[in-house]
């Protein structure tokens, strides 16, 4: 809910304190704000206070609470006028009742043209667009009230013996509509609208989410028809989202204002029309279902302190509920609230309890441990798969985690996020076995020189029969054959030393991927006594995106030399762009020691070439030859 | 300036340990902090039924605090979830246990995955992983709500974390309130980061789950597991943790205590 200083200053005598400090009271006692600038205020408005903080005057009641700066007024509590009923203007509502109101008013004679200076710029700080004094009173009077409002050119709908006849009524079969912007839409069957009666049923809106072309308000208008409504929440809710269609109007009656509300919204539309376009009002008429006022909700001072962990007093709690304007009786401690009609957020007695708490402020709630429990925590299946893991990082395994999306599965996704993985995953080998060949690429950078590359994953897979904790576990043998053989052995001990059962694995044709079942193994019995390795990490170091380069180096040294040593020399003279050095060969012979070490080279910004690499090898060449005794092979 | 690592001076016949996700290392300080504070670890499907993921939470069907989370659906009739969030697993877990006769108190994290149909970038991903907490008890409070996740992020985190409180709004609990920490990471100046979302469990929970609400109270909280890591290691782009790359794996230095 984009909000304007400048607006909501016109609830108060007081001048308001800048946005900054309106931001920080609402972001600790209210809600969470987007953003702000000189004047805006952009307040993310959660469905439990959308109901009434949809609007500036919802926003001023808080800032009112949280700051203590008394409101000048408030428009929901003012007294509604009388009005004559209109003779010229029936209104009915559906048989369904999902329009619980509506309240529609007939003005003649008013002028339409552009909006006074004040109502254009009042718009203009909330990012919405001015359009003509009409519109722009029905949009103003929304975003101060939070009821949403149209206007209808009376003379684009039909007379009949001096009456126009508004009603609301579900679609049929295979109706469209055109809205006032210009799109057409196919409607479901039983789609609410506003329809001209004398007309057939002519449809003039969608109810609650736009108006139609039919009847447009534009510069030649002179009698209009004014609608302040309540539709059903959950039915706005379905049409905005089968039409892919979120105007402000619907986002408002989804969250179910209060149904009287629309009284509040037409007194306030009338009288701005009047004052920014004339004309004369013939007459109102308000059908409504029975109007029930709130339930009162009662709560202790002790749930309160109960819930909060406070020690707030009586006097305390009655300031907060003062605060937010509540009307309450207090005796022996017990607080009974008749909630303002508006506050459809307030129905049990933890409702009141989060009001008390958020308006005396959460940051005086004490930080209290739990009590000292007497049953000892149950951990046991956790750490059975935690020592499944451990088993398989100490014999050579790097744990990987992969999406749980997938090309096949059995089970597809009605809407995923990337059209070629529609499925929940059946199997964790392909994303192995993916896994494992991007592996071989990289592992001279990241595992130096390992002859095997071996991986596993614990993660659920997917099928008709339900889901199952899985584990796989994968092996690439970059300089043989025996992949298949090493997973094997692998697996075995697997199964006799840690699981002590034979775990049905299935085995990929080549025996160098497999899975198994973890659901079947016991492991809460496997965690029972287990306690998982405990494991620091360093800082993260990001790696490079672009490619890495390799060169080999070889010296002779003399007996006794330390493969630190060699490696120390080869880091300071390579510069900046080694970062790896990975012995892979030593030998004596005829006193001399021999050393092989594998070099990586990689920048973080790009990819290296041979007029990086080569004068890094010469340095590298030049430092370990002028070593006493050292020679490069 | 290039960082080196030297492994110990093994030949390529020897074979080096492997690796253990970050993810899974978390888990453990996670099960490890909260295990000392009594909480047990729970477990729930990943492909929830709507009724567990959204109804008994209080979020039923066409209700606005739908759109707070993108939902992917199966075209399975009755269409299920990947679950949104863990907290579908407090219901479960409270519903088993009065199923077996055992009343409260309870204490459990539920360290999950869960699922957003959202466009991913370096802070959002479509699944990552949540951890759930559920104590239930008499006397329960949110000041004890503050005191044990105060102690899990001085503990998980660095002795000088700190918690405060903003209102919010979940469904499934009330008071609902947005959880920040103050964090100083090493080299940098403290700044409070959103981490979680927690609140009082509210009554119909609890009674959905057959738990009286005017016997028990008590407090939930979740919040993401990723985030956690990215804040306590320097990692500035979620989508490295679950791509199967190990690269990322291999960007930690990992030493056992």
């Amino acid at each position: 809910m984009k909000t304007s200083r400048a607006w909501l200053q016109n609830y108060f005598n007081k001048e308001l304190p800048s946005t900054e400090v309106l931001a920080k009271a609402l972001t600790f006692h209210t809600a969470e704000i987007e953003e702000t600038t000189e004047d805006l205020l952009e307040v993310n408005v959660l469905p439990d206070r959308a109901a009434y903080m949809l609007s500036h005057r919802g926003v001023a009641t808080e800032i009112s609470a949280t700051l203590g700066i008394p409101l000048k007024q408030d428009p929901l509590r003012e007294a509604l006028p009388q009005y004559e009923v209109s003779k010229r203007l029936t209104v009915t509502r559906d048989a369904e009742g999902k329009c619980s109101r509506y309240i529609g008013a007939l003005i003649t004679g008013v002028s339409v043209g552009p909006s006074p200076e004040w109502l254009r710029v009042a718009l203009e700080s909330v990012g919405q667009r001015s359009i003509n004094n009409v519109v722009d009173a029905t949009n103003f009077v929304m975003l101060n009230l939070g009821q949403p409002l149209h206007a209808f050119d009376a003379h684009k709908l039909t007379e009949r013996e001096g009456q126009y006849a508004v009603g609301v009524r579900p679609a049929e079969q295979a109706e469209r509509i055109t809205t006032l912007s210009g799109e057409t839409y196919d409607l479901e069957e039983g789609t609410l609208l506003i329809a001209d009666m004398h007309a057939d049923g002519a449809p003039l809106g969608i109810a609650g989410i736009k108006g139609g072309d039919r009847a447009t308000v534009s510069e030649t208008t002179t009698d209009i028809i004014l609608e302040s409504a309540h539709f059903d929440g959950v039915s706005v809710r379905k049409t905005a989202q089968s039409l892919k269609l979120f105007t402000d109007a619907s986002s408002r009656f989804q969250n179910k204002p209060s149904v009287a509300l629309p009284a509040y919204g037409m007194r306030d539309i009338i009288a701005l029309i009047q004052e920014v376009a004339g004309g004369v009002l013939e007459g109102v008429v308000d059908s409504h279902e029975e109007l029930l006022p709130p339930d009162p909700v009662v709560v202790t001072l002790d749930q309160i302190n109960g819930v909060l962990g406070s020690t707030y007093s009586a006097q305390d709690v009655s300031g907060a509920f003062d605060s937010l304007g509540f009307s309450y009786t207090l005796a022996e401690e017990t607080f009974s609230v008749l909630p303002p009609f508006e506050r459809k957020d307030i129905n049990i007695p933890e409702d009141l309890v989060e009001e008390a708490g958020r308006i005396l402020g959460y940051e005086h709630i004490e930080s209290v441990m739990l009590p000292v429990q007497s049953i000892a925590p149950d951990q046991a299946k956790f750490r059975g798969i935690e020592a499944i893991k451990d088993f398989l990082v100490a014999r050579g395994f790097t744990e990987i985690s992969t999406p749980a999306f997938a090309k096949e599965g059995e089970i597809e996704l009605q809407n995923p996020l990337q059209e070629d993985r529609p499925f929940m995953r059946a199997s964790l080998l392909p994303a192995l076995e993916d896994a494992l060949g991007r592996a071989v690429h990289v592992a001279p950078r990241v595992l130096g020189h390992s002859r095997y590359i071996k991986l596993f994953e614990v993660g659920t897979v997917f099928t008709k029969h339900g889901e199952s904790l899985l584990l796989s576990m994968g092996v690439v043998d970059t300089s043989g054959k025996l992949a298949a053989e090493a997973l094997k052995e692998n697996v075995a001990t697997l199964e006799q030393e840690l699981l002590r059962i034979p775990a049905s694995a299935h085995f990929n044709l080549t025996g160098t991927i497999m899975e198994l079942n973890l659901g079947k193994l016991n492991l809460e019995k496997l965690g029972a006594e287990y306690a998982p390795v405990s494991v620091r990490l360093s800082a993260y170091r990001p790696f490079s995106s672009y490619p890495f380069a390799l060169r080999d180096v070889a010296v002779w040294t003399p007996e006794g030399t330390k493969e630190t040593e060699v490696a120390m020399c080869i880091q300071e003279a390579a510069g900046e762009f080694l970062v790896r050095t990975d012995l892979f060969d030593r030998f004596e012979k005829e006193g001399r020691v021999s050393y092989a070490f594998r070099l990586v080279f990689e920048s973080l910004e790009r990819t290296l070439s041979d007029t990086d690499l080569d004068p890094a090898m010469e340095r590298i060449t030049e430092a370990l030859n002028q070593k006493e005794g050292w020679e490069v092979r | 300036m290039p960082v080196f690592y030297m492994r110990s001076p093994v030949y390529y016949e020897a074979m080096p340990p492997g690796r253990l996700h970050p993810i899974s290392v978390a888990l453990r300080d996670i099960a490890s902090i909260f295990g000392r504070m009594g909480f047990s670890v729970a477990y729930g499907p990943e492909l929830e039924e709507e009724h567990y993921n959204f109804n008994v939470l209080n979020i039923p069907a066409d209700h606005p605090a739908r759109d707070m989370q993108d939902t992917f659906w199966t075209k399975e009739s009755p269409r299920r979830v990947p679950r949104t969030q863990t907290s579908p697993v407090q219901v479960r877990y409270m519903e088993e246990k009065i199923a077996e006769g055992i009343q409260p108190p309870y204490r459990i994290v539920v360290p999950g995955k869960v699922f957003r149909n959202e466009a991913t970038d370096a802070t959002h991903e479509a699944q990552f992983y949540q951890n759930e907490g559920l104590v239930v008890g008499k006397d329960i409070t949110l000041a004890h709500l503050k005191g044990t996740l105060e102690q899990f992020f001085k503990e998980y985190l660095s002795e000088g974390a700190q918690v405060r409180f903003r209102p919010s709004f979940f469904p499934f609990t009330e008071p609902s309130v947005e959880v920040d920490v103050w964090f100083e990471a090493p080299g940098k100046e403290g700044r409070w980061l959103e981490v979680m979302g927690a609140g009082m469990v509210h009554p119909s929970v609890l009674s959905n789950a057959g738990i009286d609400p005017k016997e028990y109270q008590g407090f939930a909280f979740g919040g993401g597991i990723e985030r956690l890591v990215m804040v306590k290691y320097g990692v500035d782009d979620i989508r490295g943790f679950h791509g199967g790359d190990i690269r990322f794996v291999y960007g930690f230095d990992e030493t056992t205590a």
